[in-house]
């Protein structure tokens, strides 16, 4: 009796056919449900605008029309904002790495004076701040509102960036650096031709954190740059998708006859679809190969916690 | 000439300290100089806003100073604070407030979790591989991006409102209802975190003694069994620290989503503290005030970090200071 109820349980253990094909089916309906939007925003921007407007394309739509990635390869404004965009990835990306690594060394070493004293004063910053307000005010005060530098300074520093580097620099044996200063190295000779090079790892993380951390901000543009022609991407989306400030339209320009302004009419229901696949593009085709660096970054920070 | 040893060695000693204290002092300074842009940076844009805050206890105007001795800056006490506690709109923020995050907590906690012990029941490592590569996706999409789709989705011709329509159902305005909004709200934020978030709990359950299954196996427990009584207590620790600390940051509602997704005709379930100071200090220059609401709130959120801390090193002897 006992062993004939234990008979099936030991098959499902074994791994029975079905469980495995309800576990399969369970997570293909995740991975439907978290891709499809995507998939379905891209038919959008690749359909005919009459198929759009009447909202029909749902797998693939019956006739192909690419007239909106040409209008938005030719908006001036959204070419703009990527180059700004660009600007202040590579600016803020570079400064980030510089000032981590600047900040982790003399942290990292043992006869540093009141070093525990300044470590403080670099941490209690991640558990207080002074807010939303404050920090405008003093950004107004150094001139740096309606500035690209406003952009590109406060977040030139990274305090968690600081302590994952110094962390790692602690790690690295004390012998490599006495022996590098019995040789006659100093410091800064120490830190950029022995530190560097064996902490690559750890900044390829940092990097590509900072990167899409800036590619994808769009809140500090908000508050502080209120001239349009600075505007980073994200930003420029956001006014296009949300705050609908951005008329699309505008790109076309010119007079035209009625059956063209029709047709315009529909293209424009269409854009902001091409839009949207043509900015998250970049981020969508590299974010699997650099997955690895992320994953290793959420586990260095959950090491430190 | 013991004694001169002695003197020698002494002076030799005296030379040597001295001599270290000035290569002390050397190293120190060319440390302090690497160190400066760093601390000056620090300071400034970290420190300075700190000492900001006196602000919420005065009348600020734009162009004064944030202290004066001359008077011309006028001090109102608590003021502020007693105003916004007053207001008719306290109540409103901190129920938003604790509405949206709770919810988020009670929906969105759980979801990685049984998406990790889903996956680890996968056995085809590329099927598993392709998932977690998906499930990732919307994670590394900008909140612009997001919430676009999110509006998209659920406006009166969006996705949403076709699939109750085929249904026979009559079409929802989801964005401009109010009672919806914490709903749009916490399902987009489950939709593009969860993938992300169930990263540490799989990496946990990857450390796993693989005997531990072994002898489980022997004793004849099925697979749902295995998850229960062995990978569940495994993930155990990382699940109550985790969720100590999302306890923790009860009120930091996600305001620049918050800020994406609402709109005036919804303010009465979506407006959150965060957002409210963004449009009482920015929008409408009301420094001051803004600032003593952002002080409230910070207060109330580290007394709950602190609290959570506390009460995770009591149970678990682990804390974050």
């Amino acid at each position: 009796m006992v062993s004939a109820k234990k008979m099936p349980k030991n098959r499902i253990r074994e791994g029975s056919r079905i469980v495995d094909v309800v576990i399969i089916v369970i997570t293909a309906i995740i991975c439907f449900i978290t891709l499809y939007p995507f998939y379905y925003i891209f038919v959008q921007s690749i359909a005919d605008p009459q198929e759009v407007i009447a909202q029909t394309a749902y797998l693939w739509p019956k006739k192909l029309y690419f007239g909106s990635y040409k209008l938005i390869m030719g908006d001036v404004k959204m070419w703009t904002a990527y180059g700004y965009t660009l600007i202040y990835v590579v600016s803020g990306t570079v400064l980030n790495l510089l000032t981590s690594v600047l900040g982790a060394y003399p942290l990292a070493t043992k006869g540093l004076a009141f070093r525990s004293i300044v470590v403080k004063f670099v941490i209690i910053p991640m558990y207080f701040s002074g807010g939303l307000i404050p920090s405008f005010l003093l950004m107004t005060k150094l001139c740096l509102y309606n500035n690209i530098w406003a952009m590109i300074l406060p977040g030139a520093v990274g305090i968690w960036n600081i302590i994952l580097v110094r962390s790692y620099f602690m790690s690295i044996p004390e012998g490599l650096r006495e022996s590098a200063y019995i040789d006659g190295a100093g410091h800064l000779r120490i830190l950029f031709s022995i530190f560097l090079p064996l902490s690559k790892p750890i900044l390829a993380v940092i990097a590509i954190y900072t990167i899409v951390g800036i590619w994808n901000s769009w809140f500090n543009a908000m508050i502080y740059l209120p001239d349009s022609s600075l505007h980073p991407l994200q930003f420029y989306l956001y006014r296009v998708m949300i705050q609908q400030s951005v008329n699309l339209a505008d790109m076309q320009g010119g007079m035209a006859a009625v059956e063209d302004q029709i047709q315009r009419m529909l293209e424009n229901y269409q854009l902001k679809y091409a839009l949207i696949i043509f900015t998250s593009l970049p981020v969508i085709f590299t974010y699997p190969f650099f997955q690895k660096y992320f994953i290793k970054g959420v586990m260095l920070g959950s090491l430190k916690e | 000439m013991l004694s001169r040893t002695a003197v020698s060695q002494e002076v030799s000693k005296k030379v040597f300290w001295t001599a270290k204290r000035k290569r002390n002092l050397k190293e120190n300074i060319i440390l302090y100089l690497i160190l400066s842009p760093v601390l000056i940076h620090i300071f400034i844009f970290c420190y300075i806003p700190m000492y900001g805050v006196v602000i919420a206890f005065q009348n600020y105007f734009p162009g004064s100073p944030f202290i004066a001795f001359d008077g011309s800056v006028e001090w109102v006490g608590l003021q502020h604070f007693t105003d916004f506690i007053g207001s008719i709109y306290f109540l409103r923020l901190i129920k938003n407030t604790v509405v949206l995050s709770g919810l988020q907590l009670l929906i969105g906690f759980g979801v990685p979790i049984v998406f990790a012990l889903l996956l680890n029941e996968v056995k085809n490592v590329r099927y598993k591989k392709f998932v977690q590569t998906a499930s990732y996706l919307p994670h590394f999409i900008s909140m612009v991006v997001v919430a676009s789709l999110a509006l998209l989705m659920v406006s009166q011709d969006g996705l949403i409102n076709q699939l109750l329509a085929m249904m026979g159902l009559s079409p929802i305005n989801y964005s401009t209802d109010p009672k919806y909004f914490p709903w749009v709200y916490v399902i987009t934020n489950v939709w593009s975190s969860f993938g992300w978030n169930s990263i540490i709990y799989l990496s946990t359950i990857a450390s796993i003694d693989p005997n531990l299954y072994e002898a489980a196996r022997m004793d004849g427990a099925n697979r749902f069994q295995q998850a229960i009584h062995i990978t569940l207590p495994s993930i155990r620790n990382t699940i109550i620290i985790l969720f100590i600390f999302a306890v923790g940051g009860l009120l930091n509602a996600n305001t620049e989503f918050i800020l994406l997704m609402y709109n005036p005709t919804i303010y009465e379930t979506a407006d959150v503290i965060g957002t409210y100071v963004y449009r009482e200090g920015i929008l409408n220059g009301g420094f001051s005030k803004a600032t003593a609401i952002g002080i409230f709130m910070q207060v109330i959120n580290f007394s709950l970090l602190w609290l959570c801390n506390t009460i995770s090193r009591k149970i678990n002897g682990y804390s974050m200071w």
